[in-house]
């Protein structure tokens, strides 16, 4: 491939990279993109190490997801005069059957919760399997668990709010379970409901829990947790090599490739990865 | 602290995967990509079947649940409440903790501990060994964990629930002929008595405190002893749980027991 | 920790080599035991703990401030003049060293204070106001369930009725299961049981046959629905629970006897007052001995040793 560009190349190129030397310049955020894109991390990196950014995906979606509800969705558990139903009831009815496209978003943020649950697990399955929770990752493994709890915390508010026979009196027992702690459960159990019985006030505060409270905590330790994975690396799989000893292994790297992104060949020093020890 | 060792093969590690690792992107990244689209691909999948395979009616399941229950009544009398999935294997521990005194270990003792512990991992576990067949404890340990959760979840799935509210629904739910009138009315009253609270009937009922009765006419013990059981239990094994039924007329309990009597192995019911 | 102790107030000379942080000490841990003995006491609404715990938060705050601005009153030792430089750059004047470093330390402690008064007044208001109204005002109003001869002698029924005028309608339906017994010495007497499983909450069930109609009774709360049903005792679809025809566990996981409610005769009228918990139930009828306590949640002991796993209850 001829490398001599045409002075025109040279022009276009130049004003499309402005924006990006820009913005580099003044924030030095596209050398940190850079940092997270071009990092190495272990040759034996597999698809078993895909379950963390595909839970990730999932929390994504239930954010996105998550947000267009809050456009439609009415938090109140006082009853429709004419139809006799709770508004917030009604709501979910009219995201569910009569809103183009509520049946997809309500579906998709309903299963995703699911399937962010489930992939927490295998998530966590994974990390025990390959002892990526020892020295120096433990504190990422308490993030994690954290997050976990969250995710269930979420849950348990997010079921509450169609307002229904099954989510009340769910709700209803979770609550009581919480209110079976020794000593502080009683009071735990009062904060839940936000009095001594559910009502209007439990399903606000759930919907305050649900919607702000716990995913700004999830977010926050979410970037922690992927500030502590890059800053650590990733734990290679403990049957290959790498696990074992670190022996020396000349040429053991892949041959060098350019990409769509990272125009130069790997292995020179550049590429954004001249950034990495400063 | 981290002892010198751990500090020198962590400082291995990282020399190791700047010599000969990959780059995060397009190698390792591309894997993320197939995956994460695979997860939003099931999430929309779902999201479709459940809607397209359930009624708008409040209730009405399809392949996945319905879109909706009816609307919450906390003066419900006949609504029976189940957890989300991810809280079956919860809602299972409840079950076996029958007794008072044990109540508090199911609600709030195994799940403190089960959260101690996970947090508490890596601070019990502090050898450098990740391999997995040199770690046979936490294996063992983890693979135990897992299986309890996964049969309690199971349990919990297929716990059985007093779901029938006529005779011909459970009947019907449990492969029975529906042509004897006196055994449909026994039926009937048997879901309408409240008897499926404490007794499984096959697919329905909550196994416990009474015992499964689908198939109890097996006994062969005749339909007298039933009438006589149904109303006062008492005068048949003393010290029994079961409530003795005095309210219910000659001709209600005769059904009762011609109903039992028909739930035989076999012939339905299991 | 008992070195602190042993040192008070004057000696000012200490060779801590971070001699910038405060010296650890017990007071704020004390203080913090008074602030959380005054929310506690709030709760229960016990004004004696209330003044204990305040007591406790004042002596030990200003402990830990006098023990915290030792320092700064008294004469500060030599330093480096490294160290202060580095913390005061804009200061050029060629001073000694002391003045400077009492400066810094003022200043490090006045932003620490100022920043501690910000969070307070953000997050101590807002954080009473997420909890306390969950606890304070809770109250059970009175219930009219109408005329006495709607509730014939020996009948049990089911009512469904609005037990609440703070909560939407919906949310504030209940159910009780009523019981009139007849006249006990010239008053009548009732049984009234909460259908709450005293487990964990769930909706308990008759166990017997029910009328499908309802009787509605006018009343200015909206009616009550009256189902007259025939039960032999109480049983529990979630995890298992029975009770007699009394409340009382026959089976399964229930901690205690079924709630009750407190009841009273006015003008003819059968009115609901507030919902109580039980212990057990001897007799029946009106000759019901009844281990009567304040209402407290499902699953929690009322009698036995588990009671002291729940000493307070809000």
């Amino acid at each position: 491939m001829p490398k001599t560009k045409s002075k025109r190349q040279q022009q276009i190129e130049a004003v499309a990279l402005y924006p990006v030397d820009w913005l580099e310049e003044r924030s030095g955020l596209i050398g940190g993109l850079r940092y997270f894109l071009f990092r190495k991390v272990p040759a034996e990196t597999n698809w078993f190490h895909t379950l963390g950014s595909a839970t990730l995906t999932a929390f994504i979606v239930q954010a996105v997801t998550g947000v267009i509800l809050a456009m439609y969705y009415k938090p109140s558990a006082e009853l429709n005069p004419e139809t006799g139903k709770p508004i917030a009831y009604e709501s979910i009815e009219t995201i569910t059957n009569d809103l183009t496209l509520g049946w997809l978003v309500r579906g998709m943020h309903r299963w995703g919760a699911s399937v962010f649950i489930i992939l927490l697990f295998l998530h966590m399955g994974r990390v025990f399997l390959f002892g990526a929770y020892k020295y120096p990752r433990e504190l990422n493994w308490l993030v994690g668990a954290v997050l976990l709890l969250m995710a269930m915390g979420e849950g348990l508010t997010g079921y509450l709010l169609p307002w229904d026979q099954t989510s009340y009196w769910a709700t209803v027992v979770a609550i009581n379970i919480n209110a079976n702690a020794p000593i502080a459960g009683p009071f735990l159990g009062d904060f839940l409901r936000g009095g001594q019985e559910i009502g209007s006030e439990t399903l606000t505060r759930f919907y305050s829990l649900h919607m702000l409270v716990i995913p700004g905590g999830l977010a926050g330790l979410i970037a922690l947790h992927l500030y502590l994975v890059v800053r650590l690396g990733i734990t290679p799989p403990p049957w290959t090599k790498a696990a074992g000893g670190y022996e020396a292994q000349p040429n053991g790297g892949r041959p060098a490739r350019t990409g769509l992104v990272n125009p130069s060949p790997r292995g020179n020093g550049n590429g954004g990865r001249e950034r990495r020890e400063s | 602290m981290a002892s010198k060792e751990q500090r020198e093969q962590f400082k291995l590690y990282k020399e190791d995967v700047e010599r000969r690792g990959k780059q995060f992107y397009p190698y390792a990244m591309f894997h993320d990509t197939i995956m994460s689209f695979v997860v939003v691909s099931v999430i929309a999948a779902l999201a479709a079947v459940w809607y397209f395979t359930a009624e708008e009616t409040a209730g009405e399941a399809g392949v996945l649940g319905p879109r909706y229950a009816e609307p919450a009544d906390p003066a419900t009398t006949s609504f029976v409440p189940r957890p989300d999935w991810y809280f079956y294997f919860l809602f299972y521990l409840l079950r076996i903790f029958k007794w008072p005194e044990s109540v508090i270990l199911g609600t709030v003792g195994i799940p403190t501990i089960l959260m101690m512990l996970l947090f508490a991992l890596p601070f019990l576990d502090r050898r450098r060994e990740r391999r997995i067949v040199r770690r046979p404890v936490a294996v063992v340990v983890a693979l135990m964990v897992i299986a309890s959760m996964g049969i309690l979840t199971y349990k919990g799935a297929t716990a059985e629930e007093p779901s029938a509210t006529s005779g011909e629904a459970l009947l019907v739910g449990n492969d029975m002929p529906t042509d004897d009138e006196q055994v449909v009315a026994g039926a009937d009253l048997f879901a309408k008595v409240g008897c499926l609270n404490c007794h499984a009937y096959g697919s329905q009922g909550a196994d416990g405190p009474g015992p499964d009765v689908s198939e109890v006419g097996d006994q062969g013990k005749g339909e007298e002893y039933w009438v006589q059981w149904i109303r006062n239990p008492q005068s048949l094994k003393p010290g029994t749980s079961m409530p003795a039924f005095p309210n219910l007329t000659d001709e209600q309990l005769q059904n009762l027991a011609v109903f039992l009597e028909a739930s035989k192995s076999g012939g339905g019911g299991g | 920790m008992a070195d602190e102790l042993e040192r008070p107030g004057e000696n000012g000379e200490s060779q801590d080599p971070a001699a910038h942080l405060p010296a650890p000490s017990i007071w704020p841990f004390g203080f913090a035991l008074g602030v959380a003995l005054v929310l506690v006491a709030l709760i229960i609404s016990s004004w004696v703990i209330v003044a204990i715990g305040a007591i406790l938060a004042l002596v030990f705050g200003f402990l830990w401030i006098r023990a915290a601005t030792r320092e700064v009153r008294a004469t500060p030792p030599p330093e480096p003049a490294a160290l202060t430089a580095d913390v005061e750059e804009e200061e050029g004047e060629e001073d000694d060293g002391e003045p400077r470093l009492s400066r810094s330390l003022f200043l490090e402690g006045a932003t620490l204070g100022i920043g501690a008064a910000i969070g307070g007044i953000v997050t101590l208001p807002s954080v009473g106001f997420m909890v306390l109204p969950a606890f304070l005002d809770q109250e059970y109003e009175q219930i009219d369930l109408g005329p006495l001869e709607s509730y014939p002698r020996d009948q049990w029924v089911v009512a469904k009725f609005r037990g609440t005028q703070a909560q939407p309608d919906g949310v504030a339906r209940r159910t009780a299961y009523i019981r009139y017994n007849g006249q006990q010495d010239g008053t009548p007497s009732f049984t009234i049981l909460s259908n709450r499983c005293v487990h964990l909450g769930c909706p308990v069930q008759p166990q017997g046959l029910t009328d499908e109609e309802a009787q509605m009774i006018e009343t200015e709360a909206g009616g009550v629905e009256l189902f007259k049903m025939a039960p032999s005792g109480f049983g529990c679809p979630c995890h298992g629970g029975a009770y007699d025809i009394e409340g009382n566990r026959t089976a399964g996981p229930p901690v205690r006897a079924l709630d009750r409610y407190k009841y009273s005769i006015h003008n003819g009228r059968l009115r609901l007052d507030e919902p109580y918990s039980v212990g057990k139930v001897k007799g029946t009828g009106s000759d019901a001995q009844i281990a009567a306590y304040d209402l407290v949640d499902p699953g929690q002991h009322v009698d036995g040793p588990e009671q002291f796993f729940y000493p307070y209850v809000p």
